[in-house]
């Protein structure tokens, strides 16, 4: 009976994992627009990396912050490209192609099944974050000491994590809104803006400030910038970092049961 | 145990139109739906554009909740079990929407089997066999959106069957399909109601649902105007010849004449380029040749050609009965 029952709960969590990364990677290359080698390489690295430049300089210019700033600052907001609209297109795409209603028949459980589409964002942001963070501190001369790595490392993918859930609740508004690309396009301003990752945050009025804790990449920026300041890992960072992301990841699986339930009883769903 | 049984179904839509201040106006789309099919019948489901077809289907699959009455697939409630209902059926609609354009066939097949619960040690050999069944092997790899409207639709069968479903629901799965592939779409479906999987077809092909229906029901205006086999609705305008006028540029005032000559109970006009086939149904041997082509007059007519009912005949009969008695389907509330 307990050989049973641990070989049934083997099957379960086999099935669990192969629809949070089989199904995650596939469904990946199915609604990511942006996999083509020229739109991947032009806008999640070429353009992230040529905004560093932009704030680094501007901010030489102005003398609001130092260069170190603004490099990791937007090295780590680079993420929010891939995260944030590609959460958003992991539901709304379905619209496009019209596959919603048939991904929606399936009775799998769904809380893997979107979580696993949020996964290969996770690794596309720590890429590109990682990506632009090496090219501009190469380019502009940036030391960072070998030490920092590991941690650094962490922290951009705990960073690209929470942008992702993020991504991923904004996109469960896919389910209930047809237009909700202009709602991706207005985050990717409010993290630009609140997260202090290209503003410090000092200079925003306290709402901001507060708006700005409650953003993912806001804690992973302040702790990337201490660790390749040569200070230590800062675990209260990470942790709130962690807080923020598990809550976006919490609220995007609510609501999309909630659409998908609101979806039956209302007809709004445009699934064939 | 049957495996669907639908009771007294209803859904109606709100939609809200106007801002500020809005509009609300509902539209009764299925109004009291009642039928069952057994294990491994192959059941019709057919009616006019907006007569409910889909919207019922929508609420067999989980996708819609009734806004009343109830269904079970297989004993499984459609509204309070989804789960289990999802696990027993599966669902192909026509169109070239609904698959993955970028990825490959194969690659499509992969997603919707994690998606449908098929065992990893199962789905090489399972997706095998549907491409073989579908005739998709050696173009399995190449991306879906060079695709031919028929390899798509074969595509959405596939997916349908990848879950070995007990109970498969074909939403006109032949629509915009040339005939050799709406014919080897037939063969496909007949083979699996051979097999024992209970087929719900919808379909504006009258051909097709007389070919391959146990028993077909009409529907109209959200209720069902006529159950049966196809035989039996046939017998329905047996009373009736048909006679079918090739004609050129006749207008709704000449079919409003041919529908008033006496003995006349139905005409229905189907388009085809610059020719139109007329299909007047009279009375059995009331020989209203002269009648009838008079009403014509002025129109230039080509082959006329009387003949028996067919499932069509009966099919317009039977729908244009039930626009005689529609209510408004829109009810501003």
């Amino acid at each position: 009976m307990f050989r049973f029952r641990c070989r049934s709960l083997g099957f379960r969590f086999h099935a669990f994992s192969r629809l949070l990364v089989v199904g995650g990677a596939i469904s990946y290359r199915a609604l990511f627009n942006w996999t083509t080698p020229p739109m991947f390489i032009g806008t999640l690295l070429v353009g992230p990396l040529l905004q560093v430049f932009f704030f680094v300089f501007l901010g030489r210019e102005l003398g609001v912050a130092d260069d170190r700033f603004h490099l990791v600052g937007n090295a780590v907001l680079a993420a929010s490209a891939s995260c944030v609209y590609g959460g958003t297109m992991a539901v709304a795409n379905e619209r496009r192609y019209g596959t919603l209603g048939a991904v929606l028949l399936s009775p799998r459980h769904r809380v893997p099944l979107w979580l696993g589409r949020a996964l290969p964002y996770v690794l596309n942001g720590l890429f590109v974050s990682a990506f632009v963070l090496t090219a501009a501190a190469l380019v502009l001369g940036l030391p960072v000491s070998a030490g920092a790595l590991p941690g650094l490392g962490l922290v951009l993918l705990v960073a690209a994590g929470a942008c992702s859930a993020f991504g991923l609740a904004l996109g469960a508004l896919g389910l209930r809104f047809r237009d909700v690309f202009l709602v991706s396009n207005v985050a990717s301003s409010v993290l630009l803006l609140l997260t202090g990752a290209a503003v410090p945050r000092g200079t925003l009025p306290g709402w901001m400030r507060t708006a700005g804790d409650l953003l993912p990449l806001t804690h992973a920026a302040d702790a990337a910038r201490g660790l390749t300041a040569g200070g230590g890992l800062d675990g209260r960072l990470l942790g709130a970092e962690l807080a923020v992301g598990a809550g976006w990841g919490l609220l995007a699986v609510v609501l999309l049961a909630a659409f998908e339930r609101g979806s039956r009883r209302r007809a709004t769903l445009d699934t064939m | 145990m049957l495996a669907i049984e639908a009771d007294t179904l209803r859904r109606t839509y709100t939609s809200r139109t106007g801002w500020p201040r809005s509009r609300r106006t509902e539209t009764e789309a299925v109004r009291g739906v009642t039928f069952e099919v057994k294990p491994g019948e192959l059941f019709g489901l057919l009616g006019p554009n907006g007569a409910g077809k889909t919207t019922t289907i929508k609420m067999l699959n989980t996708l819609l909740l009734p806004t009343s009455g109830t269904a079970r697939v297989f004993g499984h409630d459609v509204a309070r079990d989804p789960v289990a209902v999802r696990r027993r059926i599966g669902y192909v609609f026509g169109g070239d929407r609904g698959l993955y354009d970028r990825l490959s066939a194969l690659d499509n097949l992969r997603y919707f089997a994690e998606l449908y619960g098929v065992a990893a040690r199962d789905q090489k050999r399972r997706i095998a066999e549907l491409l073989d069944l579908v005739g998709l092997v050696g173009r399995e790899k190449e991306r879906v959106e060079g695709y031919s409207r028929g390899m798509r639709q074969r595509l959405h069968i596939a997916r349908g069957l990848l879950h070995h479903p007990d109970v498969l629901f074909l939403d006109e799965p032949s629509i915009g399909v040339d005939p050799v592939a709406a014919r080897d779409l037939r063969r496909t479906v007949a083979d699996l109601a051979a097999a024992g999987t209970t087929v719900l077809l919808t379909t504006h092909y009258m051909a097709e649902a007389d070919e391959l229906c146990d028993r077909i029901a009409v529907i109209a205006g959200g209720r069902i105007r006529a159950l049966g086999t196809p035989g039996s609705l046939k017998s329905r305008v047996g009373d009736r010849d048909v006679l079918d006028i090739e004609a050129y540029g006749a207008g709704d005032e000449v079919i409003d004449r041919v529908r008033r000559v006496p003995g006349v109970r139905g005409a229905s006009v189907e388009d085809r380029g610059a020719v139109q086939t007329v299909s007047v149904q009279t009375d059995r041997g009331a020989e209203l040749h002269a009648p009838v082509l008079a009403a014509f007059d002025g129109v230039r007519l080509g082959r006329v050609v009387s003949r028996e009912p067919s499932l069509e005949d009966a099919y317009i009969a039977i729908v244009e009965e039930a626009a005689g008695s529609a209510a408004p389907e829109g009810v501003p509330a």
